[in-house]
């Protein structure tokens, strides 16, 4: 059904009027008879040992229900955090995970690790608690520099050299002939800058215990709730999976941040059980900042090989990547296979090599955030692209269009283990540098130079692996869970539909988008269509929402689900007009026998599906309701090209986007309108990256960022009006052909937005964030050492 | 009991509670008002402005005890052509900050019907969202005022 | 944050010393100080008002001399917890030396003082707490100063 509301419309989101007018539901906004409060006490050291906690001033203090600290979770076999993904060294050796009590008893690692939590019966009295909570610490000297890490102080018994492992990717020996034989080798030092997440809305958690029915309910702030309740069952050992419930209802933005299991939800869950009572916690922004795991942060030297033509030989990457104090969720896996993988990026480039360090820091917990690995690799790709081509004066576009891999090269196997099923890298390339206008640069530039301004352009032809993920694939890969999706149509008695989906919503708009296919592929009206997502006790397990996998993965999931529904649909049509089955045809919400004019609306089937009286009871059961398990047979793979362009003021520093073209292939387009919003989001957070924002620590391991003062936000200002449009080469693998478009505006922007600046110096590199001081430096010290200013010397 | 009104109804407060946030006491069982949020709690983000007689305040540190009979309004209660004008454009992502935003742009557009883009941008400089709805929430806002 | 400073007074050293060692008078210089109790040798537990940036809380303070050259120099530690507020410390050498004045035996007080901060005070504060800290400094020695005419 072509219609408004169909696959491919800008239909009004579903979800807006809610939000905009208040009537938003988030975890926040939900409070329990009897609840009571929690207050986590947070260490204001990097790394100390912990002598003792003295908690009876905290417990006698008024309105204190319950005061607990490390140890009493572990009196009651509360089990640590652990590390979902398994990555080997390159001896085989397993990664080394130090133990992640979610309450720090022996030791506290990071500034802002609780160590203890106070329940009060309101927040103040279990804030005037948690001043009364007296820990004996005894510093020691904190681990933060993530290049001397290595052979800094361990941090963790059970971790030598403070190494989580040291992992490699692609063909060393290969990789090395490709540079023997090299005509000119471009290297880049690189630093990638760590992030806070800054979802708006803080992490907060409700949990409930039934003392009657011995059932657990926790409302939290979680992008996959299916995850949560098996870490907090199967390895946290709060409760048995079928009596924890675990609900995520509205959710004010997650951005990776949100995916993991933390100590504050974990804490909370089981604290209702000892209190027998609701515990009620939301973070303060400045627990976000402290406690929330970061992203980014690594260190990088890139070489790239190329012949005299500019064509690609091999690439050489080895990186250090912060994971800080302990390792978080996901994390292993973020600066590996979501890394190393995508070193091909768009190009042939032959032989890759890729060695990635990953080191403890007494810092915040890193992992995934917006790209999560992929944005890191287009980095580090795309800077290698633009300083060859500079170095060997060749148009930027140009070499890009040399190595590009050709639409009849694909299915491609890369030399970093991705099979690509698709694309057409040239085209986006080339309405990108319409969009641009990128014959006019020269003018432009030259005008900007007359006003005493510099202007720079600079390109990135950004790839992603996304939709994750093949679970074989993963699971071989060292991921310790399947990564399938779930989705269930049920049809109404009436014909309206309820899909419930195991993917989860915090922005991405699956209400209407999932709404959107229904009303397509069943003829069912749009807003007939209602959709529940983020509860483990309504949905099947599921994998919720991360690494652009909602539509790939849980829309294909209700697309299989539909093909049941349409199925056995077509046998009740059958009976109903006494025709064979393989007679039927169901078009626009109509079944029809073949060549004929009878026919039945969907509405119809499904009322006699719930009241069978003319109906094959003998042959089929009643009801119009399946489910369906999708399991995605490869990654998919989003592209684009990014083309920004700047201008300088080289008197103040000031970097001005004055435009910005990102040409996209997300495949088929359900709602480009959404899609639209989502790429603006993307490009807002790999803006932000390269202009504004830096997580930073000082050598005591003290967050000197921590605060909307200190770490800049973009703002309403601070974005240009961007020139947002797709391509489409369809996937190849799912049924929708569609392939994920959260994270492609931060996977692509900054390296854009960096070539840009850095063209308009004239200068190899400029350190991230280039904030205006950063740029001004730059400007002025143009011609002195690439290095020295890339490293902020 | 504190008296003031509400989106233009009747409300209270406990006096006890004078010198609490008035971000706490609009979400309270007492009052219920859960359209402004908690993003920072130090005026730095934006998402739980009120308007207070019509002047835009951050809920977040404003005691509680200064809108004594005088008029809160929040998102919920702001049906005008500004918030209309964000429902249709389909501004929002996640929605944690689009309340904040109704309410600056509705302080900005009472006192300015016809605001120019960079009045809209100055106005919407206290107002963080972490989705990236600003450009759209600009676009809607540029053409409500052109209009 | 690291400063120095000096602070010339007129009065004999011996007399400065005593001052200097001297609980009441030092609570009496030191802002927001409520309170100020020995409890051992040359070791005092003090009790601090003090409001940093949005940051306002009552300190402990744990006071301790160390390495006393009597009547010329020690070094002050203070070690505060602020609780959920985070930690601050820091050390004070202070060296007194024998000038002459116009109107006889004078003192000429230098201090240097080091320090750190840490959790909530540094990651809200960190840009603020450097000039409170300077400010204290400064206040507590011109207090200390004119402390001799009113004692």
């Amino acid at each position: 059904m072509a219609s408004e509301t169909g696959i491919g419309a800008s239909v009004k989101r579903k979800e807006d009027a809610r939000f905009i007018t208040g009537a938003g539901n988030y975890t926040d906004d939900i409070n329990a008879p009897g609840q009571t409060h929690a207050v986590f006490v947070r260490s204001p050291y990097a790394r100390a040992r912990i002598n003792g906690i003295d908690t009876a001033a905290a417990a006698a203090t008024d309105g204190v229900v319950a005061v607990f600290t490390g140890a009493d979770l572990a009196a009651d076999e509360i089990g640590d955090l652990p590390c979902g993904w398994l990555v080997k060294s390159k001896d085989g050796s397993d990664m080394v995970a130090p133990p992640h009590p979610p309450i720090a008893t022996e030791a506290v690692n990071y500034v802002g690790e609780p160590y203890a939590v106070v329940i009060g019966e309101t927040l103040e009295a279990a804030r005037n608690g948690a001043e009364a909570v007296d820990a004996d610490f005894e510093e020691r000297p904190a681990v933060v520099d993530l290049a001397t890490a290595a052979s800094a102080d361990q941090i963790h018994e059970s971790v030598p050299n403070n190494q989580a492992y040291d992992w490699e990717l692609g063909d060393k020996a290969a990789t090395d002939a490709a540079f023997d034989g090299a005509h000119h080798v471009a290297t880049v030092d690189i630093v990638n800058n760590r992030l806070i997440p800054n979802a708006i809305e803080p992490r907060a958690a409700l949990g409930e215990y039934d003392a009657a029915a011995g059932t657990y309910t926790l409302h939290t702030t979680s992008q996959n709730p299916h995850l949560e309740r098996l870490v907090l069952a199967a390895f946290v050992n709060v409760a048995p999976e079928a009596r924890l419930r675990v609900i995520s209802p509205d959710v004010g933005g997650g951005f990776g941040s949100k995916i993991f299991v933390y100590a504050e939800e974990t804490a909370v869950i089981w604290a209702a059980g000892k209190v027998r009572r609701p515990v009620k916690w939301r973070a303060e922004r400045s627990e976000s900042f402290l406690a929330d795991a970061h992203g980014r942060d690594h260190v990088t030297t890139a070489q790239l090989a190329l012949d005299q033509n500019g064509k690609f030989l091999g690439l050489r990457v080895k990186t250090k990547a912060n994971m800080g104090a302990y390792l978080s969720t996901f994390a292993s896996s973020v600066p590996t296979y979501l890394y190393g993988t995508l070193m091909a990026g768009q190009y042939t480039t032959p032989a890759i090599y890729v060695e990635v360090q990953s080191l403890y820091t007494n810092t915040a917990p890193v992992d995934a955030y917006r790209g999560a690995g992929r944005p890191e690799a287009t980095y580090v790709v795309e800077r290698c692209v633009e300083t060859a081509a500079r170095e060997m004066g060749i148009d930027p576009a140009e070499i890009r269009r040399r190595n590009f891999i050709q639409p009849g090269d694909f299915p491609y196997d890369t030399p970093v283990a991705l099979t690509y099923d698709t694309g057409d890298y040239e085209a986006s390339l080339d309405k990108a540098l319409g969009h641009i206008d990128y014959a006019g640069f020269g003018a432009r530039r030259a005008a900007s130079e007359s006003a005493g301004k510099k202007r720079g352009i600079g390109f990135s032809c950004y790839i992603e692996a996304c939709g994750l993920a093949p679970s074989q694939v993963a699971i071989s890969l060292g991921a310790g869970v399947g990564l399938f999706e779930v989705g269930e149509v049920r049809v109404d008695v009436t014909g309206s539909v309820t899909v419930v989906t195991g993917s989860h919503s915090h922005g991405q708009s699956h209400e209407t988008t999932f709404a959107q296919i229904i009303s397509d592929k069943l003829g069912v009206p749009f807003e007939n269509v209602t959709v529940l997502h983020g509860d483990t006790g309504r949905s099947d397990y599921a994998l919720g929402t991360y690494g652009s996998r909602s539509l790939a993965v849980g829309g294909s999931a209700i697309i299989k689900a539909t093909d049941k529904i349409i199925a056995k649909g077509k046998k009740i049509a059958a009976h109903i007009l006494e025709a064979q089955e393989d007679q039927m045809d169901f078009a626009d919400g109509t079944f029809t026998v073949v060549d004929s004019n009878q026919s039945i609306t969907f509405g119809e089937v499904a009322f006699a599906a719930y009241v069978p009286q003319n109906y094959p009871l003998e042959e089929l059961e009643p009801g119009l309701s399946e489910k369906a398990f999708y399991d995605p047979p490869n990654f998919t793979y989003p592209a684009g090209a990014h083309i920004c362009e700047v201008e300088v003021d080289p008197d103040t520093g000031v970097v001005d986007i004055v435009d910005f073209v990102a040409v996209d292939d997300f495949g088929h387009v359900v709602n480009p309108m959404i899609v639209e919003g989502q790429v603006h989001g993307g490009l807002a957070q790999g803006i932000g990256q390269a202009l504004l924002e830096h997580g930073v620590y000082d050598d005591a391991g003290q967050l000197l960022s921590g605060s909307y003062m200190d770490y800049t936000m973009p703002r309403a200002d601070d974005l240009p009006s961007f020139t947002v449009d797709t391509t489409v080469t369809p996937c190849t693998h799912n049924p929708l052909g569609v392939k994920g478009c959260g994270e492609a505006g931060a996977i692509g922007s900054t390296a854009a937005v960096m070539n840009a600046v850095t063209d308009a110096l004239g200068v190899a590199s400029v350190p991230m964030p280039a904030t205006p001081e950063t740029v001004w430096r730059a400007a002025s010290a143009r011609g002195s050492s690439a290095e020295g200013a890339e490293r902020g010397e | 009991m504190i008296p003031f009104r509400l989106n233009g109804d009747a409300a209270q407060f406990d006096s006890g509670d004078r010198d609490t946030p008035l971000l706490y006491v609009l979400r309270s069982p007492t009052v219920g008002d859960m359209t402004p949020k908690l993003g920072c709690g130090g005026e730095l983000c934006g998402a739980c402005r009120v308007l207070v007689d019509g002047e835009p305040a951050y809920a977040c540190t404003l005691p509680a005890g200064a809108v004594e009979g005088r008029h809160v309004e929040t998102a919920a209660g702001l049906d005008t052509p500004v918030r209309r004008a964000l429902v249709d454009a389909n501004a929002t992502q996640c929605g944690h900050c689009l309340p904040g935003i109704v309410v600056a742009a509705e302080a900005l557009f009472r006192s300015n019907p016809k605001p120019a883009r960079a009045e809209i941008a100055a106005a919407l400089d206290s107002q963080l969202c972490r989705c990236g709805s600003h450009p759209r929430v600009l676009r809607a806002l540029v053409d409500l005022g052109g209009e | 944050m690291e400063q120095a400073g000096e602070s010339r007074i007129a009065q004999p050293r011996d007399r400065v010393w005593r001052a200097l060692n001297d609980p009441e008078v030092l609570a009496r210089c030191l802002d927001g100080c409520k309170s100020m109790t020995p409890v051992g040798d040359g070791e005092y537990e003090a009790e601090v008002g003090a409001k940093v940036g949005p940051v306002k809380a009552t300190f402990k303070a744990a006071i301790a001399l160390n390495d006393v050259v009597e009547p010329e120099s020690y070094r002050l530690d203070v070690e505060v917890k602020g609780g959920a507020a985070g930690f601050a410390k820091g050390s004070a050498l202070v060296n007194l030396e024998d000038v002459t004045g116009e109107d006889g035996d004078e003192t000429l007080l230098t201090y240097e003082i080091n320090g750190n901060i840490g959790g909530k005070l540094a990651q809200i504060g960190s840009r603020l707490v450097d000039a409170a800290a300077r400010k204290t400094a400064a206040r507590f020695f011109e207090r200390f100063k004119v402390d001799f005419d009113t004692a």
